[in-house]
This record gives structure tokens, C-alpha cells and sequence, in this order.
């Protein structure tokens, strides 16, 4: 399998893997390892805003790749702004560009659904909880 | 640039240059260049004898006669011919094979096709360890089976069948016994003949020659009648009418310098193979959650096949890429990947069997070889593991 140069690049640092801890943190994850893909992000929300955000991937290198793209280019993204998109796109580029983005092949684009479905589930946490 | 660590002898070796210079005799205007079949002229004769000459290296380096080699283009179209040419000659006779589910596709795909034109199968699965017992051949047996096809080392994990045993339940049986021998020469004893085979299919690039030429072996010695089969090509009548084709001298004068070469395979050769395995293994074994595949009390030395518990198959490959250069037994189909079938069939869940990887020494393997592959992939997994938060 080859990967374009921004996979490559994305894959090998992976700089946004890890988790966040604090109050102020709130976590979503989708996917299940014994099946291939899962995806768990941490994001900070301050003042209504994603001041950080960090990832853990079970999965292939475009999911590793994307997900950690995604945890780069979602901080700064207002809280509510995304959330009103998730019912379209939640994540900071829709699951097509981002498949067109990283060469992503056909038969692996339901990866970056779970990619999708990881990033609103740590939206929605963050909201129910930011609600309170 | 330096190239990655090559720890893929099991998939293919480099040519031994001495085995490059005899075939690059038999190429040019000022070698033995002649068509072997052309016996009116000396050049023909010249490539005869050469071809001779390959033809009893082979039969010595595994225990056969020259007359027993057939040749083919590598242990595929071997497999192919003895699978094929053995279930079309005796039709009449019985239409049961049996086989395992740990062979290679050159042998499992053609027992498909065959179970597609009416043949029935049996695929018998070995213990987790990998190993086939001569009672489940015996039991699997039945009153029409007129092919038994089991490989003498298995070419993912390494370990080495009972051929011998084999070869007496299925002389007792009347069941003729082909064994794909492609991963043995050079690695552990054959003996065609001693062992009882009635077909044994091999490979040239396996032990240092070139690649596109292997070799049936065709005997039945010791039964009532030799074995038979009915070619798949037709045009020329070379190899007895069993293989149409001129044959290749450069081609078969390589294997045939190669296999005399190998066999039989230095005791200390063996050894030094076995430490850097062991060194490997117990390198990687310390970053816990390991597995090895395949029983190492028959297996031989050249090959170590692992698995790693929380690592995506396609992610390990990627990491080490560029730096080592190994197989998996995991297949890409498309742009996704299976789980190794072979893993599979010994018990492995899907994602132990995705990620499993094959290290495979050779001749130039080396202590820093092994060092460095202890290295990069201790570094992968430790790397991948803390991505996916393990």
C-alpha cells in the first residue's frame, strides 16, 4: 500500500495522539478494535471554544493520519458552530474532501465515518455537559 | 540511501553470484546457448549436457533420481501440474483429495478449481502449533481418494510436516502423495525417495537461484505402478510430453548449481541461522504481548513468524517500512487487508492474524541484521500501542 506524502507525514508524528485530562476535558469514541478502527478524541473547551484537542487510534495509517489532522485543524472551531454542522459535517473538512485530501481509498471511507462519529460524540459530550 | 534490512528469504534470495556465472554461460553467442531438444549439432548437444548435469544436481541435492525431475517454472506450475495432472489421469478411479488448510494457494486454489468441476476436498486443519498428525491423514482418507497433497515447510510459520509418515499411510492407502517441498532444500533433509513422496514440487529462488524455474519430481518407486499424469501444455514433447516447452538451460543450470549448493545444508550453517532467531525472538518477545507462531520444536531456523496484540496489521508494515523489509502473512486484497488464512486455520483471532509479521533469514542475515530489526520494530510497536492508547 502506498500513502501520499501528507498520510505519510501525518502517520509518522501522529502530533496530536494522546489524551487530555482536567474538568474542562470531554470525550467521545467510536469504532471497536476487534473489528479494525478505533477512534477516541479529548477535546478542551474554553469559553465555548476547542482550545485543545488530542487522539488515540486502533487502525490503518489513513485513519491514524486523519485522525490526527483532524484533532489539529478542529482547534479554534467554536463548540456550538460545530455541532450545528454535525448533522452535515461535523469534522473540519467533510469526509469526502478528507478521503480526496489524504488518497484515502474507496474501500476504506467508512473509517473516516468512524473518524466522524468519534468527533461528535466528544462534541456532544462537551455540550451535555457544558450545559449543566 | 541505505537499503532496508532484507529479513524476506523465505519470499525470495538474492542469485549466488557463482550461480549467476554459470547461467550467464549459457546465454551468448560464446556460451552453450543451443536449444537443448536440437541433438544434430554440437551446440544442442553442449546445452544437453548441461541440462544433464542440472538434472542430476537436482535429483542428488533430494534424494531422487535424474530421471524423476520434471521441469516447470517454479513450485506453482509444479503444484499445478501434479494437482491437475494427477486428478485428470485417474478420473475413473476416484475424484477425493485431501489437503490442509495451511497450504500454500498454489496448491489450495487449484483444489478449488478442481471441487468446481466435481472433485471433492478435504482440508484438514493442523493442531495450533501447525502440525498435521498422520492419524488425521489416515482418518480423512476414503475409498475414492486418489491424491493426498501436504507441504513438507510451511511457508508462513516455518514448520516442518512428518512426510515419512505420510508417505507409509498413503503408500498403504493406494492414495498417491505430492509435497510441496518449495521452502525445505537447503533448510532441513529431503529425501524424495526415503521419505515415500510419489510428487514433490520445488523452487529455485528459494536457495539462491533464479527465479521462473522449479522442477516436479515424478516417481511412485516401491508402488505397483509409477504415477501418472495428463499434461496441462502441449507442443514439443520435451520432458516426456509432461512439460511442452524448450527447456531453459540457464534457467536449470542455475537451480541445478543452487540446490548443490545447498544440500545438504552445513550443521553449522543451521546453528548460526537458529541463534539469530532465537536472538530475534527473545528481542522482540521483551516488549510483551508477543505471540510465536507455529511450534518451534519443528520448525526450521530460517524462519520466525509473530503476532502483536494490540497493533493494526497495516500500521506495523507502514512503520517499518523503508527500514525492514519482511513479509506478512496478512493478504491485501484490494486496498484492504485479510487476516493470514494460515493463522486462522491455527487458532489466531482476526487481529492477531492481521498483525502478525515473517521474519525470514538467510545466508548474509547477520547479528546486526537481527539488532536492528529488534530495533525498528520494537520502536513501531511501542509507537503504535501508545497511538492507540495500550
Amino acid at each position: 500500500m502506498n500513502y501520499n506524502a501528507l498520510t505519510q507525514r501525518y502517520f509518522d508524528a501522529a502530533p496530536t495522539a494522546g489524551v487530555l485530562e482536567g474538568t474542562d476535558v470531554h470525550r467521545g469514541a467510536s469504532g471497536h478494535r476487534a473489528q479494525g478502527t478505533w477512534v477516541q478524541f479529548d477535546l478542551r473547551i474554553d469559553a465555548g471554544i476547542i482550545r485543545s484537542a488530542r487522539f488515540l487510534c486502533f487502525g490503518c495509517p489513513h485513519t491514524i493520519a486523519v485522525s490526527a489532522w483532524v484533532a489539529e485543524q478542529g482547534v479554534g472551531t467554536a463548540l456550538r458552530a460545530a455541532l450545528r454542522a454535525a448533522s452535515r459535517a461535523a469534522l473540519p473538512e467533510s469526509v469526502l474532501d478528507l478521503s480526496r485530501r489524504f488518497a484515502v481509498p474507496v474501500e476504506k471511507r467508512g473509517r473516516l465515518l468512524i473518524i466522524e462519529d468519534a468527533w461528535i460524540a466528544a462534541l456532544r459530550c462537551a455540550a451535555a455537559q457544558t450545559a449543566h | 540511501m541505505s537499503r532496508p534490512v532484507y529479513l524476506d528469504y523465505a519470499a525470495t534470495t538474492p542469485v549466488d553470484p557463482r550461480v549467476a556465472a554459470a547461467m550467464a554461460q549459457c546465454l551468448t553467442a560464446e556460451g552453450d546457448f543451443g536449444n537443448p531438444a536440437s541433438a544434430s549439432h554440437e551446440y544442442g548437444e553442449a546445452a544437453a549436457a548441461r541440462v544433464a548435469k542440472a538434472r542430476a544436481q537436482v535429483a542428488a541435492a533430494v534424494g531422487a533420481e535424474p530421471q524423476d525431475v520434471v521441469w516447470t517454472s517454479g513450485a506453482t506450475e509444479a503444484n499445478n501440474l501434479a494437482i491437475f495432472g494427477v486428478a485428470e489421469y485417474y478420473r475413473e478411479q476416484g475424484r477425493h483429495i485431501v489437503t490442509a488448510r495451511t497450504e500454500h494457494k498454489a496448491v489450495l486454489d487449484p483444489c478449488r478449481e478442481l471441487e468446481r468441476r466435481g472433485w471433492r476436498v478435504t482440508y484438514l486443519v493442523p493442531d495450533a502449533g501447525g502440525i498435521l498428525r498422520p492419524e488425521q491423514i489416515a482418518a480423512a482418507l476414503q475409498p475414492d481418494t486418489v491424491l493426498v497433497s501436504i507441504m513438507h515447510v510451511n511457508n508462513e510459520i516455518g514448520v516442518i510436516q512428518d512426510i515419512a509418515a505420510l508417505g507409509a499411510i498413503c503408500a498403504a492407502h493406494g492414495a498417491w502423495l505430492h509435497v510441496d517441498a518449495a521452502q525445505s532444500v537447503g533448510k532441513c533433509a529431503v529425501a524424495f525417495a526415503e521419505f515415500g513422496v510419489d510428487l514433490m514440487s520445488l523452487s529455485a529462488h528459494k536457495v539462491y537461484g533464479p527465479k521462473g524455474v522449479g522442477a516436479l519430481l515424478l516417481s511412485g518407486r516401491g508402488r505397483a505402478e509409477k504415477v501418472h499424469l495428463r499434461a496441462l501444455q502441449f507442443g514439443g514433447g520435451q520432458e516426456r510430453g509432461m512439460r511442452a516447452g524448450t527447456v531453459a538451460t540457464h534457467q536449470v543450470v542455475g537451480m541445478g548449481l543452487a540446490f548443490e549448493m545447498a544440500a545438504p545444508a552445513a550443521p553449522e550453517e543451521s546453528q548460526r541461522i537458529a541463534g539469530l532467531r532465537e536472538q530475534l525472538w527473545q528481542g522482540l518477545a521483551g516488549l510483551g504481548g508477543v505471540f510465536r507462531n507455529g511450534d518451534p520444536r519443528h520448525s526450521v531456523p530460517h524462519v520466525l513468524n509473530v503476532s502483536f496484540a494490540d497493533v493494526e496489521g497495516e500500521s506495523l508494515l507502514a512503520a517499518i517500512r523503508g527500514q525492514l523489509a519482511v513479509s506478512t502473512g496478512s493478504a491485501c486484497t484490494s486496498a484492504l487487508q485479510e487476516p493470514s488464512y494460515v493463522l486462522r486455520a491455527l487458532g489466531r483471532d482476526d487481529q492477531l492474524s492481521e498483525s502478525s509479521l515473517r521474519f525470514g533469514l538467510g545466508r548474509f542475515s547477520s547479528e546486526t541484521d537481527i539488532e536492528t530489526a529488534v530495533a525498528v520494530v520494537g520502536g513501531a510497536v511501542t509507537r503504535l500501542r501508545r497511538v492507540g492508547g495500550r
